[in-house]
């Protein structure tokens, strides 16, 4: 057969292209970003904890959407009273290094987030503002006390990922050792990043044997990845490109976009003002045109399968006229209405951000704001979202909040307690609820956090609640998996199975 | 030549100097990283003790003076982010740079060449139009729209070759096809105009009346002395490569050293910043070094 070079060009190609073709059991998640570091400390982070957490790193506890909270590394906690709680050590669990998981493991991973030679997010994020200390009982009993008493704290412990006390306390680790059914393989840098199968992993065997973590900053691309075969998961897709209903998965997203105002600067000190700038959203318009359906209308900041999320509350309603006379009031007050009002949005917060700061910016100009948009990167934008405030306000500043932790205490201190870095309230009765809700344990507590998000919305009036987002997250068909509000934070291999 | 070459150096390493002075301030007054790194619920404790950690609570002269002494020893610092030697992030993404550059400007040149030369042979005609027409709509098309178009077609679409990432020689095809477009289209039209002004000079007129066959005519008397502005396009070219094809690395998943610098920019990630500067202006410095070389080798009236 004499050789042709199309025919030697079409068998290069095809085995070259069959060599990328997906294995059965493996799958390639494709990832919005490179990972800076596999640190399990900093699996808060969602690009990282979408590949360790719970893949390579366990926690004690694990937060199930629509099971609350469950066993992970510890099959039970009590309470002991005086801010102690006693976790029981699941027995026979190994480190992927051989090393057994004991309760010096435990102490030894909490201590590791306060280290003084790094930051680590997770304990920046869930462990600041009380002092944790530690009593290993026996090798598979520890006591945890928290001062002041958190009585949320199992649920803290779902964001503790637990190493081997033999890790390097010095810097962060490359080569992360977990508890999880899955080894850390390799990381090579600006490439890929490989996980396979353990065989004796404590739990049930997964049926993903191994895999791979890619990375594309673009959403199209990402898309087209599990649109040509070579990715299997693509989160966080933009609106645009999930185009097909047969991969496409839309979900709740637990970010929700609100806008926070300064309650302590005129003319935003004034609750009438405050009323006003609510009244004048036309929130549904925006719904379906630049910002995806099923996006929902919000009245708190958490999303509503939140612990305590009141659901007797009702979006304002868009009521233009309502706005302007209440404007009109608060100016006959002496309320200095006409002064500006400049409208802090972060670029590339969220697909069509831009858009929606125009849009909310035009109709508050409509109610007869004084008003104007300024758009920042995201260092700028931190001036004015974080406290102390920038000078030459009162400013709005635009922002979406995450809180997949189920409840309301990962936000509501730090969004409406005086002392909250990025609160613009100070209110002492709403110090005084968010104080007794988060010490409140079961119904109770439950009753508190709806009394609380019913305050902030009606009486306060603190801030310009939104919406609560869904993301979209396009899955190779021949998986069996459907993304959940968790995807956001994690993506757990074991519950990923092939049609 | 080697006075030359010392004086190139020297002019070199005192721009490279004021560069690195300059970056480091401007890249200071960009904000604090300490906001960036850490998740927006960081107490302030966690803040302060992320800065001190970093060095960050030093006065910026201090920092300055820090970094210039770890510089002589070729230490760039850590990446706090990537956690991380800085030069070892930005060698890493240099090279695959480097690579796509090289491969890239290579075909860009001997392509462009040719075809600009053989347009300006027949300014008019067939070929000349065709070439014009496309080298025009080359050198204007948007990499981004380009890029993604191309993945459409022959990735999902046809299946031809991969939509991105690394890994095998099929995945360099569509970045470097799109990287190609846009300077191939500008040379093709800088080397027909050196060209046509070449072809009707008096030494070519002089060639031809003695009998010289075209190619000897295009390819040796009028195209080495119409190969000066070109070789300053390419150069201006390429170095923009060198500093990173950023559209390109970003759409298709490439670890280069231009999306590498911005993603630190924004992330105030200042020692692979400076890091990926140092490297990137020191690579332009030799290639515009080399440059001049080779317009002393083309025109033996530049004498250095």
């Amino acid at each position: 057969m004499p050789l042709k070079p199309g025919r030697i060009f079409a068998t290069v190609l095809a085995t070259s292209l069959a060599g990328q073709a997906l294995a059965q059991e493996s799958v390639t998640v494709v990832l919005s970003e490179e990972l800076e570091n596999v640190e399990p400390c900093m699996a808060s982070k969602s690009n990282i904890g979408r590949v360790i957490l719970q893949n390579v790193s366990e926690t004690l506890t694990e937060l199930v959407p629509g099971s609350g909270l469950q066993p992970r590394l510890a099959t039970s906690w009590e309470d002991m009273g005086g801010g102690t709680w006693r976790f029981h050590l699941r027995e026979g669990v190994s480190f992927s290094d051989g090393t057994a998981l004991d309760a010096a493991d435990v102490v030894f991973s909490l201590e590791r987030n306060k280290s003084d030679k790094f930051v680590c997010e997770i304990g920046a994020k869930y462990y600041g503002g009380f002092d944790l200390s530690t009593n290993v009982v026996d090798d598979v009993t520890v006591e945890i006390t928290s001062d002041p008493a958190q009585p949320i704290l199992p649920l803290l412990m779902s964001t503790l990922t637990v190493l081997p006390s033999e890790t390097d306390t010095e810097a962060f680790v490359d080569q992360p050792i977990g508890t999880g059914p899955y080894t850390f393989d390799e990381y090579a840098r600006g490439q890929h990043i490989k996980l396979s199968l353990r065989d004796d992993y404590w739990g049930e065997t997964p049926t993903v044997a191994s895999a791979t973590y890619v990375f594309r900053s673009e959403s199209a691309v990402r898309a087209a990845m599990v649109a040509a075969g070579e990715a299997d998961i693509a989160p966080n897709i933009a609106l645009q490109d999930a185009t097909d209903p047969a991969t496409d998965y839309s979900y709740p997203n637990s970010e929700t976009v609100y806008m926070r105002v300064d309650n302590t600067a005129a003319p935003t000190d004034d609750v009438r003002v405050r009323q006003a700038l609510n009244y004048a959203i036309d929130k549904e318009a925006f719904v379906g045109t630049i910002l995806a359906n099923g996006t929902l209308l919000s009245t708190g900041m958490t999303p509503p399968s939140t612990i305590g999320y009141n659901h007797d509350l009702a979006p304002y309603p868009y009521d233009p006229g309502k706005a302007r006379s209440l404007l009109e009031e608060a100016a006959a007050d002496g309320v200095p209405v006409d002064r500006e009002l400049i409208v802090i949005g972060r670029l590339e917060q969220w697909a069509n951000v831009t858009e929606t700061m125009e849009a909310l910016t035009a109709m508050w100009q409509e109610a007869g704001f004084n008003i104007n948009l300024q758009m920042v990167e995201t260092a700028e934008w931190y001036e004015y979202y974080n406290k102390p405030f920038a000078e030459g306000g009162p400013y709005i500043v635009g922002s979406m909040h995450d809180n997949a932790n189920g409840d309301p205490v990962f936000s509501m201190f730090f969004k409406y307690a005086s002392g909250g870095t990025q609160s613009g309230v100070s209110d002492p009765v709403l110090d005084d609820m968010i104080a007794a809700a988060t010490a409140a344990t079961g119904d109770e507590r439950k009753k508190l956090w709806e009394d609380t998000f019913a305050y902030v919305f009606n009486d306060v009036v603190a801030d310009v609640f939104l919406w609560h987002m869904v993301g979209f997250t396009r899955v190779n068909e021949r998986l069996d998996f459907e993304p959940t509000i968790k995807t956001n934070s994690e993506l757990q291999l074991a519950q990923i199975g092939f049609k | 030549m080697k006075t030359f070459l010392g004086k190139r150096a020297i002019s070199s390493a005192i721009s490279l100097v004021g560069l690195i002075v300059l970056v480091f301030f401007l890249s200071r007054l960009t904000g604090d990283p300490a906001n960036l790194y850490l998740p927006v619920d960081a107490s302030l404790e966690s803040r302060e003790r992320f800065r001190e950690i970093n060095g960050l609570n030093d006065p910026l002269i201090l920092q300055f003076f820090r970094y210039v002494g770890d510089l002589v020893q070729f230490d760039f610092g850590m990446s706090v982010r990537r956690s991380e030697p800085a030069l070892d992030a930005v060698l890493r993404a240099f090279v695959w740079t480097l690579e796509l550059a090289a491969i890239t400007m290579t075909l860009v040149a001997v392509l462009a060449i040719v075809v600009g030369s053989l347009a300006a042979f027949r300014v008019g005609g067939v070929f000349d139009r065709i070439a014009t027409f496309f080298s025009l709509i080359g050198a204007s098309a948007p990499d981004f729209w380009i890029a993604i178009v191309a993945i459409v077609i022959f990735s999902v679409g046809l299946g031809w070759v991969p939509t991105s990432g690394t890994g095998t020689v099929w995945h360099w095809i569509l970045p470097i096809a799109v990287l190609f477009i846009r300077p191939f289209g500008l040379i093709v039209q800088v080397v027909r105009g050196s060209m046509i002004t070449a072809l009707s000079s008096a030494y070519v007129k002089t060639a031809r009346a003695k009998g010289v066959k075209n190619r000897p005519i295009i390819f040796v008397h009028a195209l080495r002395n119409a190969m000066l502005p070109v070789v300053t396009v390419i150069g201006d070219q390429a170095a923009a490569l060198l500093n990173g094809a950023v559209v390109v690395e970003t759409i298709f998943g490439f670890p280069g050293v231009g999306k590498l610098m911005i993603d630190s920019i924004l992330q105030r990630d200042f020692a692979v910043v400076m890091a990926a500067i140092f490297v990137t202006a020191v690579a332009i410095f030799v290639m515009n070094i080399l440059i001049d070389i080779l317009y002393a080798v083309l025109d033996p009236r530049i004498r250095y």
